[in-house]
């Protein structure tokens, strides 16, 4: 037993320690976090605008408007299918190699294609949310003399949010793990800086390892983040 | 006050509404009665545009609130409605149920909105449930509750629309208590209950509806004691 720790930490140090190469893994992790974060903020902007969209949250009794609404209705249909309808990585690569040329930062392509990509999963979580509110809220809200918007924002969202937190966080996870394949338009990644271990070492078990343990200790903080959220939001419900 | 002219409603090819003419004077209690699917909840939620009318016009305080061009939420504020199924807001505590609408729109700051509030709930025997969750009331507090709430906007006209029909039997009484009170008030108030007792005992005038038509309409004493039209003695035989 004892020697196999000895030998497993001298095959760490070599590794890991040697040249610094644990660095790879470090600033691998910040342009993961940095990726999925931006991703997730871009991705729930695009999906609670798109989820408002879908739910027929807006219906003007301008006809200009009403036509605004029905032509954004469209989009988004449209939007939801390619987004959908196609792998993660080939809209990755479509954004690097052909609509984002003139960008050269991989990581700021990276992080709009990861966001827009998101938005049409947090699109559909949240549209489920505002659907699962009853219908007599929003009559609650407009009868007292409130917008739309306000008693949208106000009474429908927070209990929406509350509906498909945990959905919403599935999506998150998901959203971490798949910014994985940014290494394939060059991103020095934390899959990728573990890769490149692999690489100049000839050694996989302990980078790969190493990632898979870091990329795990990331979700279950995110979980618990998101527990803590929940079990707040839940306070109304005690009886 | 409110006054309805040759309104209509249809939902699709389904005629809910044929043409209402109806003239509701300040500090009257109108009380609807009729059988279900007779149209009278959906003309009491036309009177706020819950639902759109698709014919005839409906005036408000002199704004003809069928218009496109008016502005609706305004005219809400002076309006309140009591809903079947409460409709409070779960994720909030009982005084910001009350304080969120008056608050938000300006109408007052929210000490005013809360002293209000804790008055009027002091009002229906509420006071102490200020700061629970609409989930841990009864129905029957959370109706008195959803009238607070409307209260609090300070409206000129209650829109009721069977305000006891979702409570259990032994909480009818005190919602109808507190209704009652509102009467002698001198608000003004449109009723749609099935409570022939309140509608005996509170109101000014009771209309009966049936098939999208009021079919008779006539204080009180006359309409239980007299009533003319065929439809509505069979309906009160089974009633009564």
């Amino acid at each position: 037993m004892m020697s196999w720790l000895t030998d497993m930490w001298n095959r760490f140090y070599d590794t890991m320690i040697v040249d610094d190469r644990y660095l790879q893994i470090f600033w691998g992790l910040g342009n993961t976090l940095l990726i999925t974060v931006c991703a997730i903020l871009m991705g729930t902007v695009i999906g609670t605008i798109i989820a408002m969209i879908k739910a027929k949250v807006f219906n003007p009794r301008n006809i200009v408007l009403k036509a605004i609404v029905k032509i954004l209705d469209v989009v988004g249909s449209v939007y939801l299918t390619i987004i959908r309808g196609t792998p993660m990585i080939l809209q990755l690569m479509i954004m690097y190699y052909v609509i984002l040329t003139n960008i050269t930062n991989g990581v700021t392509v990276a992080c709009i294609a990861f966001g827009i990509n998101s938005g049409a999963y947090v699109a559909e979580v949240i549209r489920t949310g505002i659907l699962s509110v009853d219908k007599g809220q929003m009559e609650a809200g407009r009868s007292l003399g409130l917008t739309q918007t306000t008693t949208m924002f106000k009474i429908i969202f927070p209990q929406a949010l509350k509906n498909v937190l945990p959905a919403l966080g599935n999506e998150f996870i998901a959203l971490l793990k798949e910014t994985s394949v940014a290494g394939y338009i060059g991103i020095h990644d934390l899959t990728k800086g573990s890769d490149i271990i692999r690489t100049t070492t000839y050694e996989s078990f302990i980078p790969l390892i190493s990632a898979g343990l870091v990329y795990l200790v990331l979700v279950v903080g995110l979980t618990s983040l998101l527990g803590c959220l929940e079990r707040r939001l839940r306070k109304s419900d005690i009886r | 006050m409110i006054s309805v002219k040759n309104l209509e409603k249809a939902f699709g090819e389904n005629k809910v509404l044929c043409g209402i003419n109806q003239e509701i004077k300040k500090g009257e209690k109108v009380v609807v009665v009729g059988p279900s699917g007779s149209g009278k909840s959906t003309f009491l939620r036309c009177l706020n545009l819950l639902e759109l009318p698709t014919g005839g016009e409906i005036w408000f305080e002199g704004n003809n609130i069928t218009d496109p061009k008016c502005d609706i939420n305004k005219l809400r504020q002076k309006m309140g409605m009591v809903f079947q199924h409460f409709n409070l807001f779960p994720h909030l505590t009982v005084k910001k149920n009350i304080t969120l609408a008056p608050v938000h729109l300006k109408l007052m700051s929210q000490k005013e909105a809360d002293e209000l509030a804790m008055q009027l709930l002091a009002r229906v025997g509420l006071a102490e449930k200020a700061d629970a969750y609409p989930n841990q009331l009864s129905g029957g507090q959370k109706q008195r509750i959803a009238i607070v709430r409307a209260l609090a906007m300070k409206p000129d006209v209650m829109l009721f629309d069977e305000p006891t029909s979702a409570l259990d039997p032994e909480m009818v009484g005190e919602v109808l208590q507190v209704m009652k009170q509102l009467a002698e008030e001198g608000m003004t108030m449109v009723v749609v209950t099935h409570e022939m007792g309140f509608a005996r005992e509170v109101a000014t005038r009771v209309l009966f509806m049936d098939q999208g038509q009021v079919l008779e309409e006539a204080p009180p004493e006359e309409f239980f004691a007299h009533p003319k039209n065929a439809r509505l003695q069979d309906f009160l035989s089974k009633v009564l």
